[in-house]
């Protein structure tokens, strides 16, 4: 490859900046952004923007495409702003994503796009999420061009659940042609965008854009609609052509240790709701109660661990994180951890909660842990973390967040007849088509797959578009 | 005055002639019940408790109207007086809604909810604001057993009035002790309130009904402090309950420096008071209500911040003293100049002004009280002689700022000023630090610290001396304040404020340390005081769902119902929703209490107890409400099982509704039982009696039915030998936690199951947040998707408790925000023509009592 490149220099052609080093991404001194919410990296100027840019290789076969969940033309869109034709490569970029806005801030390219870069065998691979995100930007600063939308169908699909997939799904269907309703139970559209990822990490200013995108495609949105109790899948299938379930893993889990009642242990999903959600930072102007704490433990290794120890931090508070393996393991990505260390998030690694210590009135007082030591590898791959006897201690703390995973949503599955569902309550699809057991019903995200990320959602809806599509056409 | 001898319940005492037997008696520590006497007040003679028998005289005077007179043989505690007093005080809590004195649950129910619920209306001791302050309470404890309080009670309905800045008013709780006016007129001379409306319609009042700012009130809150029951109280103090801490203090918002008490919980300032009943002692708005709120806003400056390449970054104090020390140093005598308030208490000041003299040979500025910094500063920025400014307060221009070189900040909130500081360092304010503070007549009065700072915030003199010392003065070797108090020789009083804002509320001083109080203090933006707050106000909802209708049925119970189709095409039965009144609220569960999907309505009961319900009270018919959620929740499994006992109590009355006509429906035996504190908050009874083959009452006081609560009757139901009516199969409890949780008590041994509907704090209410967890045959379960209804003998009923008790102390504090004053140009037109004593009322349909069943 690089020989080609070589060669291409030879032939007169653009000479490419091999071994140009990546642009780093501007960012918010740590220190001042944990006590506040705007978003931390502040994204690539126009010159920056090009110069990554003029890094790629445009390799004749991308292997960062395959990398990608939905298959985004990445060499296409990062050509385009090398170019300075910044409008162009979101457009490029709109024709397999929904939300490339949302994608270039979280996904985790290290470990998709990003890790397949032939760039990044020998030097640091193109910034593909940065170069994302700098286009979708540009394009919404400036005005982008309404996307083709082909004669309308007739066919009227249901779309449940307003979060990556069902976003996707309804983006995806609506250009096709087909009559979208959304439907999400919560008082705004967006799902895990709006009420999980914090606005530092994904102002909410974006989510909104792409849901307005939505409604100029003629997508129908009804909020505060609880499928599975204001209506039923099999309710809906009466009106609908096609349903297509997206309600993500809605349902948080607890470690099932002594003492998780008290007062001030939350599910990450109630202290992110509380204050991304419901704004409670912004009490008293936003009404939900806000939280006051002087020191929270988050206990989990993931983003959303990493989301709600950075959150504590903005609430004034001291934040640690407890986790049972080591660093090395934590699913979180890479640079979500960094940016929660340099913030000021103490990390009590290989320590496992064992009970949650409470005073008289049921009010969390702190948490016993035990230190732990890694084991054999178990079938994650991971090694197994293992107590280590005697080792208990206790750390004091007022508050504790339990980021330790998300099981599908049962709403859904307990009201629908013939839906099959796994051991773990995820719906069971055909991997290709996301056909459910029900004629007529899709799914899609976290309620198939549990919980994952934001882009594996967005690709699975798009899978599903296609199959719908197929379906309702075919 | 002549020493005059008489004898009271065979002691005899001396005393000076003229002198009024009831006082004579507490002298002597004879304790004579009474009401409207007060040691600051003349004698009036109103409540008539203080009765005695003194031999000679005719009839059983009132001894707070009666001088002593040499040789008085008094009689305090004969058994006549004795019961004319429980008569006299069972009349005076006829008018007054006394229902948890005579409850006789009344110890279970107050250990089980310690503070009282923060209801809009108040129509019991277990929904007051003045609970554990009150005098008359204790006294019908002491004087009636329960069983002597047998008149019903009679709610007057009057309107709450709560558009006045600062106080809410809640005239069905008087008793008429003229304490409120009689102390109005003892202090201000030309009162704003007096005795309006005639028999039984007569209350407190204005004139003509004004409102209280349209009256001439000065809000010295003196008749709120004086008033022995809830029907006068501090907005944002009432629910605090009483204070752990009185200190005597001093209010240095302004150069009067006027002593108050300060009332303190866990080190929090509560509420403030003039500390006598008399002309010279009384405070001003500010003094009264609004120093409390400065202590307790939410915007506060919390950590010290130094400026780094630009950035703003928090930092640890050693660091940022440090930081300024260095900046300071950097610059020519003469460059820096110190900017303080006049206001600041006497050591602050000597320390600004030694370190501006000594350290900095810097100029020092004091500003005055509503001044802006020196008219010759902006000449000197400009012409360069000056560089760099220390500034305690908003007292500079956006053009001072940028021609700074060097800006601290030492402040207590964000400013322009500290926005744009290099170095921030926050400070305490008020009664947060110590000190000693000269008035503008020359005084010097003591400024005691007793509350504690917010977040990392230090006492400014420490601040100062902290600068001095990191520039490496050794001149500043103070430890404690009175090393600099007693350092002070000749200082100056601030300038006099030119107003007198205790008798006046437009010439209330806007400012605190160039600061606008308003943002700190929204009411007073009412009195026509400066904002800087770009303030959203929140506008009528034109998307949403639209409200059909809004009525206070009963006292507190607001039923609302509501147009949103999808929710009333498939609600059931045990069913709620999630209701969320603007785009600001909260999320707040409510149950369905009936719904039609024919004209797609739905209808639901909210019991006006918090910051939230009462934004439901607020609204009106024909309004919208943001976002209706539902119907959500497990239903209720509807069966024949025979004989179903449904209870309900409060908003369960509206709860068990659609449960009963389902169960009656499926051709059970319904028998609802319907409890209220009193006979006047019984709602719904044609509708239940409806659907419910038999219909029994439990009143708290007696008033109706059986006197106690649901748990009684479900007792009674249980044991009943009367032949031919079968045992309940099933019972159903629905209302607040303390009565489920008693009915589950009751028929905990029989094992019938009885279900109850489980009522935690709820966010999403669809099992995404798990806040509702219960823990129900020791299992964790979700009351949104799991419930809400659960078997109550399975539930643990302490944890479901303690977590409904979860932001107890913030509620307290939500509801002095967004609440209801309304702008005073809406009212303005309205007043004048108020005042007709039919409309201060609600028209409640059920407020005549009925004596007996």
């Amino acid at each position: 490859m690089l020989k080609e490149e070589t060669k291409n220099a030879k032939n007169g052609k653009k000479k490419k900046k091999v071994g140009e080093p990546r642009q780093p991404m501007p960012e918010q001194d740590p220190r001042t952004r944990a006590r506040n919410f705007e978003e931390v990296p502040k994204g690539y100027t126009d010159e920056m923007a090009i110069a990554e840019a003029a890094r790629c290789l445009t390799c004749k076969k991308p292997k960062c495409v395959e990398g990608c969940p939905v298959r985004i033309n990445i060499p296409g869109f990062v050509g385009l702003i090398a170019d300075g034709r910044f409008i162009e490569a979101a457009m490029k970029l709109k024709e397999d994503t929904a939300l490339p806005a949302v994608c270039g801030r979280v996904c985790p390219q290290e470990t998709q796009c990003e890790a397949e870069c032939v760039l990044g065998k020998k030097f640091e691979p193109v910034a593909i999420g940065r170069l994302e995100r700098f286009a979708a930007d540009y394009a919404r600063d400036h005005g982008e061009p309404d996307p083709d939308v082909t004669s309308p169908t007739g066919k009227k699909v249901a779309v449940i659940g307003a979060g990556p997939a069902g976003i996707t799904a309804a983006s995806d269907l609506a250009c096709r042609g087909h009559k979208i309703i959304m439907f999400e139970a919560l008082h705004q559209p967006g799902g895990v965008l709006v009420y999980g990822i914090p606005q530092f990490r994904l102002p909410k200013e974006i989510v909104q854009y792409e849901v307005n995108g939505l409604k100029k495609l003629g997508v129908e949105i009804r909020t505060d609609y609880v499928i599975g109790k204001t209506e039923t899948v099999d309710q809906l299938l009466e009106e609908y052509d096609a349903v297509f379930i997206a309600t993500g893993a809605g349902l948080p889990m607890f470690l099932g240790i002594p003492g998780e009642n008290a007062i001030g242990v939350f599910s990450a999903n109630e202290f992110l709701t509380r204050v991304n959600l419901m704004k409670a930072y912004d009490f008293p102007h936003h009404a939900t109660s806000p939280i006051r704490a002087d020191h929270v433990i988050t206990v989990g290794g993931g983003n959303v661990a990493m989301d709600s120890a950075r959150t504590a931090l903005r609430l004034e508070t001291r934040s640690t994180i407890v986790y049972r393996r080591s660093r090395a393991e934590m699913p979180a990505r890479d640079e979500e951890i960094h940016h929660a260390e340099e913030e000021g998030v103490a990390m009590n690694l290989l320590t496992n909660p064992v009970r949650i210590l409470s005073d008289e009135n049921n009010r969390a007082t702190g948490m016993e842990c035990i230190r732990m030591e890694l084991g054999e590898p178990d079938e994650s791959g991971r090694r197994r973390p293992v107590p280590i006897e005697g080792s208990e201690f206790v750390i004091e703390a007022d508050t504790m967040v339990i980021a330790i995973g998300n099981r599908p949503n049962p709403l859904i599955p307990q009201t629908t007849e013939g839906l099959d569902v796994s051991k773990w309550g995820t719906v069971e699809v055909n991997e290709e088509t996301m056909a459910t057991s029900k004629d007529g019903v899709f799914a899609a995200g976290d309620i198939v797959s549990g919980a994952a990320t934001v882009i594996s959602a967005m690709g699975q809806g798009k899978q599903a578009a296609d199959a719908i599509h197929e379906y309702l056409t075919g | 005055m002549p020493q005059i001898s008489l004898t009271i319940d065979g002691i005899e005492i001396e005393a000076d002639e003229g002198t009024m037997v009831l006082d004579v008696a507490r002298k002597a520590g004879i304790e004579i019940p009474t009401v409207c006497a007060h040691e600051d007040l003349a004698p009036y003679g109103a409540c008539r408790l203080c009765i005695v028998d003194i031999e000679g005289l005719p009839g059983l005077p009132t001894s707070c109207t009666t001088p002593a007179a040499p040789g008085m043989v008094v009689h305090t505690q004969t058994e006549a007086l004795q019961s004319l007093r429980q008569r006299t005080l069972e009349l005076m809590l006829s008018g007054h809604p006394k229902g948890c004195l005579v409850c006789p649950h009344r110890t279970d129910c107050e250990n089980h909810r310690p503070n009282p619920t923060k209801a809009g209306r108040t129509t019991r001791c277990g929904f007051c604001s003045n609970r554990s302050g009150c005098s008359i309470r204790d006294m019908s404890f002491e004087m009636c057993p329960t069983s002597e309080l047998d008149l019903p009670t009679i709610y007057y309905g009057y309107n709450l009035e709560r558009s006045d800045p600062f106080m809410d008013r809640d005239y069905n709780l008087c008793v008429l002790c003229a304490k409120c006016w009689r102390i109005c007129e003892k202090i201000h001379g030309k009162p704003a309130l007096s005795l309006v409306n005639r028999g039984r319609w007569a209350r407190p009042g204005t004139n003509f009904d004004k409102s209280y700012v349209g009256s001439g009130c000065t809000f010295c809150g003196a008749c709120i402090d004086i008033c022995p029951t809830g029907t006068l109280s501090d907005r944002t103090g009432r629910w605090h309950g009483q204070p752990d801490k009185i200190t005597l203090s001093t209010c240095t918002l302004c150069p009067e420096g006027c002593s108050m008490w300060v009332h303190t919980t866990d080190g929090k300032v509560t509420s403030t008071r003039m500390w006598a009943f008399d002309r010279e002692s009384r405070l001003c708005a500010l003094g009264r209500f609004v120093f409390a709120q400065m202590h307790n806003a939410p915007i506060r400056l919390r950590r010290p911040y130094v400026r780094t390449n630009g950035e703003s970054i928090p930092m640890e104090w050693d660091d940022a003293l440090k930081a300024a020390a260095e900046r300071l140093s950097a610059f020519d005598k003469g460059q820096v100049v110190v900017i303080a308030s006049e206001c600041d208490t006497r050591e602050t000041r000597y320390l600004y002004q030694k370190l501006a003299v000594e350290e900095l040979s810097a100029d020092v500025l004091f500003v005055p009280l509503g001044g802006s910094g020196d008219p010759s500063l902006g000449e000197r920025l400009r012409d360069g002689s000056v560089k760099a400014a220390i500034v305690a307060g908003d007292f500079l221009d956006q053009e001072s700022i940028e021609r700074l070189e060097c800006l601290i900040a030492v402040d207590w909130r964000p400013s322009d000023v500290s926005r744009n500081a290099d170095i921030v360092l926050p400070a305490a304010i008020l009664s947060e630090s110590e000190g000693t503070f000269r008035d503008a007549s020359g005084n010097v009065r003591s400024v005691p610290c007793c509350s504690e700072t917010v977040g990392e915030a230090r006492p400014e003199w420490r601040i100062v001396r902290d600068i001095a010392r990191a520039m490496g003065s050794e001149e500043f070797d103070y430890e404690t304040i009175n090393d600099v108090t007693s350092e002070i020789v000749d200082d100056r009083p601030p300038s006099p404020w030119n107003g007198s804002p205790r008798d006046n509320l437009k010439e209330l001083p806007g400012h605190f340390r160039g600061h606008c109080i308003a943002d700190s203090a929204q009411e007073v933006e009412m009195l026509g005081l400066p904002t800087k707050a770009v303030r959203k106000r929140s506008e009528t909802e034109e998307e949403g769902f639209r409200i059909i209708e809004k009525k206070e049925i009963v006292p507190n119970f607001h039923l609302l119902e509501v147009e949103a189709p999808q929710v009333a095409r498939f609600a059931k039965p045990g069913q709620f929703v999630i209701v969320m009144v603007s785009e600001e609220s909260e999320r707040v569960p409510y149950t369905l209490a009936d719904w039609n999907e024919e004209t797609g309505t739905i209808t639901m009961i909210v019991e006006e107890v918090g910051r939230s319900s009462r934004e439901v009270a607020l609204l009106k018919e024909g309004g919208m409400i943001a976002h209706v959620t539902g119907p959500l929740g497990m239903p209720v499994n509807i069966e024949k099982f025979g004989t179903v006992v449904m209870g309900a109590g409060c908003y369960g009355v509206g709860a068990v509704y659609p449960i009963a006509r389902a169960m009656k429906a499926a051709g059970n035996r319904v028998i609802t039982v319907v409890e209220a504190c009193s006979y006047y908050l019984i709602y719904w009874e044609d509708k239940l009696a409806e659907v419910s083959d038999e219909i029994l009452f439990a009143t708290k006081d007696g008033s109706r039915g059986t006197h106690g609560g649901v748990q009684d009757v479900f007792g009674q139901l249980l044991t009943s030998t009367d032949g031919g009516s079968d045992p309940p199969d099933v019972f159903v409890a629905i209302g607040c936690t303390f009565m489920m949780r008693s009915a589950v008590e009751v028929t905990r041994a029989s094992r019938v199951p009885t279900y109850v509907a489980l009522n935690p704090i709820m966010v999403d209410g669809t099992g995404m947040c798990g806040a509702c967890r219960c823990t129900v045959e020791g299992e964790t379960r979700f009351a949104c998707i799991d419930g809400p209804i659960f078997n109550g003998h399975e539930v643990d009923w302490d944890e479901l408790s303690s977590r409904r008790s979860a932001y107890a102390n913030v509620e307290v504090e939500a509801l002095s925000h967004g609440g209801p004053p309304e702008p005073l140009e809406a009212q303005a037109g309205g007043s004048a023509a108020r005042g007709v004593c039919s409309e201060d009322r609600c028209d409640f349909a059920n407020i005549r009592p009925t004596y007996g069943n």
